[in-house]
């Protein structure tokens, strides 16, 4: 299978997989106790008012018209308006994912630029002291929730230090320099434990691979210790690696959302926790179908990255 | 020091290879293992030199070793001497792949799964032929994660060669292809291939035809034949198989739990083994169409790694020990040139009396004295001429 054929699969696929979600969201916002209207309107308001606003949004109607509806909206890219600010919800959506999404990103970034040395040389040098810093610094990352990171972080650098802004984002297109002193603490807050892992798991493959005989033959060639390790070793401990970061990536933008939190960043997390307090059904749903479609993007990437550097894989599997 | 009938200088001319006294040992928790214990022999230009032993005899390990790919292994050797001329460690690990390579038993997992074999074939070119072509870790890298390594680079095109003189058709195209893509056999004359590719004087195999099925073993070892009469390359080929040393070998090492306990021409070997444990051996060669470990006909079972005897390692199995086995082992030439046993029945002062052995009076008397001691607090490891460690 060629990779367009490929990737066009996996497309269908994930369409599938965002419809499910979306679906569940659903119904599953309307199980929240709490009615949105009386929400809106404070809890003394009058009982026509509340009967007349429910009207309005559409709420007396039977749930399966109130799903189709929303569901044929939806396919034309409407995702409805908020209910609380009759905003459009696509674009407060987009207006806070800019954000999210350059916190996360960054996050990535730095795990695997600590994951990834640090699990070498930790393989590499097993059992000597290099190896039991480089863990020690994993379990740290991996034992502590981000947001507990961020207050930390926070009060060191920001406090303190005084070094970087604690509260707030500024746009990637007011200039790089502001825009990366807003987010590096959060980044770091939600690359330390997914980096941690990562590392963990670039210890155990890497170690593995030195076992290989392939690692052997390529000491054999007469190679130098560096040449068999990053030629013949790397690409094989990348393999396993990649697979696990796919996996880890829900706990990375989980991180995320509660990070937002810690360092008033106004992100698609945030929105999300207050639009839940809301009642505010359409951009929950909307909220969570972005989240889910970033989800599948990211992994439908791994998936293809994977593929490409292992050879025994054909796209869509099997030898 | 023990009795020693010292071995007659050799008529042949100066050795290709030749290691004198190699040690082994692997430091685990529960002490030290000695893998190989003390083994020497030379081979010559153009010769097939078989060492054959059972698995765990250290035979494998004897070939990592002289290499210095014995990963958590302790080496120690006398000397090792390539071309008469003895190498460090840091001069074998340049020879290492060149002058000197080595073909891996399982061609399945020695070859790496992410690269295709032209490329693997071609890196062994650039490191030690005259190619011209950077062998920096950064060109590596580069060629190994970016470009790729270019058709028309010589080193790509001496690759393409190779796979045609092993015997892989369409070679331009296979290079190309990942091991995964191909067969067993090719995967081992990639293998081959890769060994030659540096121009070595000297291959080690090591079981190179095990993990293959019987018609491709004889194609395989037809290969490395043709390979020695057209390169004049020697070979030492590591193997468990007596079949394969009768048909391949010019002369053949029998090792047993990490020592060499006889070694001659296959012919000399096979006719008039001398040493108990050789003769064992031969007795239990299964038949072409029996699949038996062949070792199974010898009674009794290897010594602990852990807790050797002193003296002859065979003494617990074998029919015609005697009072001097507990001894520590010597060389003795045998019949004929070239015949070397480590067994005390070949000792000068002992004759064979009634089929029983007897020891002659002079050194059983010294042997009296020098019998003291304890046997089970001798348990260290006796190197030949007396000295324990
Ligand atoms: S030295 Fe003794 S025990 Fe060893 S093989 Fe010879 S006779 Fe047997």
């Amino acid at each position: 299978m060629g990779l367009k054929r490929y990737v066009a699969k996996r497309v269908a696929h994930a369409a599938v997989v965002i419809y499910i979600v979306a679906t569940v969201v659903f119904f599953a916002v309307r199980a929240i106790p709490g009615d949105p209207a009386r929400v809106l309107l404070g809890g003394d308001a009058n009982a026509d008012a509340i009967a007349a606003l429910r009207e309005d949004m559409g709420l007396n109607q039977p749930l399966y018209v109130q799903y189709l509806r929303w569901l044929g909206d939806l396919v034309r890219g409407d995702f409805g308006q908020s209910v609380f600010n009759d905003q459009p919800v696509l674009d407060m959506l987009l207006g806070v994912a800019e954000p999210t999404a350059s916190i996360a990103a960054l996050g990535m970034v730095i795990a695997i630029l600590i994951a990834l040395p640090a699990g070498i040389v930790s393989s590499v040098k097993r059992y000597q002291w290099e190896d039991y810093v480089a863990t020690a610094v994993s379990f740290v990352g991996i034992s502590m929730p981000g947001f507990w990171i961020g207050i930390v972080l926070l009060l060191v650098f920001s406090a303190r230090l005084g070094l970087v802004p604690a509260f707030g984002y500024v746009s990637i297109s007011e200039g790089i320099v502001p825009w990366f002193k807003h987010i590096i603490l959060p980044a770091i807050a939600v690359g330390l434990p997914y980096g941690g892992i990562l590392m963990r798991m670039t210890r155990s493959s890497m170690m593995d691979v030195l076992n290989e005989d392939y690692m052997r033959t390529a000491r054999a060639k007469g190679l130098s210790n560096r040449l068999v390790l990053f030629k013949h070793g790397l690409q094989n401990a990348l393999i396993p690696i990649i697979t696990i970061a796919g996996i880890l990536l829900g706990v990375l933008l989980g991180g995320v959302v509660a990070v937002e939190v810690v360092f008033g960043i106004q992100g698609l997390g945030r929105l999300l926790i207050a639009s839940i307090e809301r009642r505010d059904f359409p951009v929950i749903q909307g909220a969570v179908i972005i989240i889910s479609f970033i989800f599948v993007a990211m992994n439908l990437l791994v998936d293809i990255l994977y593929t490409s550097i292992n050879p025994r894989i054909k796209y869509g599997g099997g030898e | 020091m023990t009795p020693r009938t010292p071995t007659q200088g050799s008529t042949r001319e100066e050795p290709l290879l030749e290691v004198e006294n190699l040690r082994t040992s692997f430091p685990t928790d529960r002490g030290d293992v000695t893998a190989v214990d003390g083994i020497s022999f030379g081979v010559d230009t153009g010769e097939i030199f078989g060492i054959v032993g059972e698995s765990g005899s250290g035979k494998s390990v004897t070939a990592l070793s002289i290499l210095g790919l014995a990963a958590d292994g302790e080496v120690e050797a006398d000397a090792i001497r390539f071309r008469g001329e003895e190498l460090s460690t840091r001069e074998m690990s340049a020879v290492r792949g060149g002058e000197i390579s080595m073909i891996f038993q399982d061609p399945m997992s020695s070859l790496n799964p992410v690269m295709t074999v032209g490329e693997q074939i071609a890196e062994v070119v650039r490191h030690h032929g005259e190619v011209g072509e950077s062998t920096g870790i950064l060109s590596e890298l580069r060629r190994k994660y970016v470009t790729g390594t270019s058709d028309s680079s010589r080193s790509w095109q001496r690759a393409v060669e190779l796979l045609d003189t092993v015997g892989i058709p369409d070679p331009e195209q296979r290079a190309n292809e990942y091991p995964h893509q191909l067969s067993g056999g090719m995967k081992q004359r990639v293998m081959i291939a890769q060994a030659l590719a540096g121009d070595p004087s000297l291959i080690i195999a090591d079981e190179p035809t095990t993990a293959l099925d019987v018609t491709i073993e004889a194609q395989i070892l037809n290969e490395l034949f043709e390979l020695r009469d057209e390169f004049g390359v020697s070979i030492v080929l590591i193997t468990h198989d007596l079949a394969v040393v009768r048909e391949t070998c010019d002369r053949v090492a029998v090792m047993y739990a990490g020592e060499l306990m006889e070694t001659a021409r296959t012919e000399t070997l096979f006719d008039e083994p001398t040493h108990p444990y050789t003769k064992g051996l031969l007795r239990s060669i299964p038949r072409v169409d029996d699949d038996r470990e062949w070792l199974n006909a010898i009674d009794g079972t290897v010594p602990d790694p852990f807790n050797r005897p002193s003296g002859c390692p065979f003494r617990d199995r074998c029919d015609a020990a005697f009072e001097l086995c507990s001894e520590p082992l010597d060389r003795y030439d045998a019949t004929g040139t070239d015949h070397e046993v480590r067994c005390h029945l070949q000792h000068d002062a002992v004759d064979i009396d009634d089929g029983e052995p007897v020891v002659e009076g002079s050194l059983h008397s010294r042997l009296d004295g020098t019998e003291t001691e304890p046997l089970d607090e001798r348990s260290g490891v006796v190197e030949p001429g007396g000295e324990r460690q």
